[in-house]
């Protein structure tokens, strides 16, 4: 079962997901990070984010870049957050794909769902503020809007959250 | 409590209107005090932008989106509340624009745990996207 969860800024998409995989009830939960602190506000988020996985017995896995070569035995489910923090670091890292970052974030995206019984994949309502930016972060948002579109190709199910509330897109 | 959601410029208010008439107070400009009394209010993200920016006090370990939800939900819990969604675009650069989307989303989301409807209107047109037995 793969679910693709997006929602906006504050929309509560995160506590959805946690709960989304928590609904399985197996054994073996990973959580992949891919938000790369750099200053206190994104630490703080961090935290955050920490606090509410809090005792749900996840085992954290950080991946910045390169998620195809995670190193990952097999795990009954994993929740990857988020793909707007993957797509950024793909393209803005030193290390990161540049222009190959949507194929090669599909390419990992696809070990996953191989890997787990349950793939939860939290994505980024981004798309909605109607300001034109400059030319490397209008490449940004294109190209999360074709990751996001090819994740829910993939995804059994797709869900918009909207302060809390789910909004079922696709479902199978 | 009911809440009635969506984009800019998507005919919120007339919406409001149609189903449970006028007299909302208008959250840019009405008295900080006035949410907790009043039938309902619109440009609800305006409202939040001006009470983050008055002064207040917080005890430590309290968030300001819990703060103003349980506000609202203890003193005005039959009230409508219209929103823009305002979390849907590139982060800002501006550390202030993100502290008020997020506390927007958040108290938001409070909000919407709360309440009895939510409406989410797109081009004029309403979908109830949550509704209590």
């Amino acid at each position: 079962m793969i679910s693709l969860i997006t929602g906006g800024s504050g929309s509560g998409k995160s506590a959805f997901a946690e709960k989304r995989i928590l609904e399985y009830a197996n054994e073996k939960r990973i959580y992949i990070a891919t938000m790369h602190p750099y200053d206190a506000e994104a630490f703080a988020k961090v935290a955050r984010h920490q606090r509410m996985r809090k005792k749900k017995g996840f085992e954290t896995i950080e991946c910045y870049t390169d998620l195809k070569n995670i190193s990952l035995m097999r795990a009954d489910d994993i929740l990857l957050e988020c793909l707007s923090n993957l797509t950024a670091n793909e393209l803005f890292e030193e290390n990161g794909a540049k222009e190959k970052a949507a194929e090669q974030i599909m390419e990992g995206i696809r070990k996953l769902s191989y890997l787990s019984e349950n793939l939860v994949i939290v994505s980024n309502e981004i798309f909605s503020d109607g300001i034109e930016y400059d030319r490397e972060t209008e490449h940004y948002i294109e190209v999360l809007a074709q990751v996001n579109r090819e994740v829910a190709a993939l995804a059994d199910e797709v869900i918009e959250v909207v302060y809390g509330i789910p909004v079922y897109h696709k479902r199978r | 409590m009911i809440l009635i959601i969506g984009g800019a410029y998507q005919g919120k208010k007339a919406y409001a209107r149609d189903l449970f008439g006028g007299s909302f107070i208008d959250g840019a400009k009405c008295p900080l005090e006035e949410l907790f009394s009043c039938r309902g209010i619109y440009y609800f993200h305006e409202y939040v932008k001006r009470w983050m920016e008055s002064e207040r006090t917080l005890e430590k370990g309290t968030e300001l989106d819990e703060v103003l939800a349980n506000q609202i939900i203890q003193q005005n819990p039959e009230v409508v509340i219209i929103s823009n969604e305002i979390g849907c675009g590139i982060v800002p650069m501006d550390a202030g624009e993100r502290r008020w989307r997020e506390l927007v989303g958040r108290t938001m989301t409070h909000l919407a745990a709360f309440s009895g409807e939510v409406h989410r209107v797109v081009c004029g047109i309403g979908t109830v996207i949550k509704q209590k037995e």
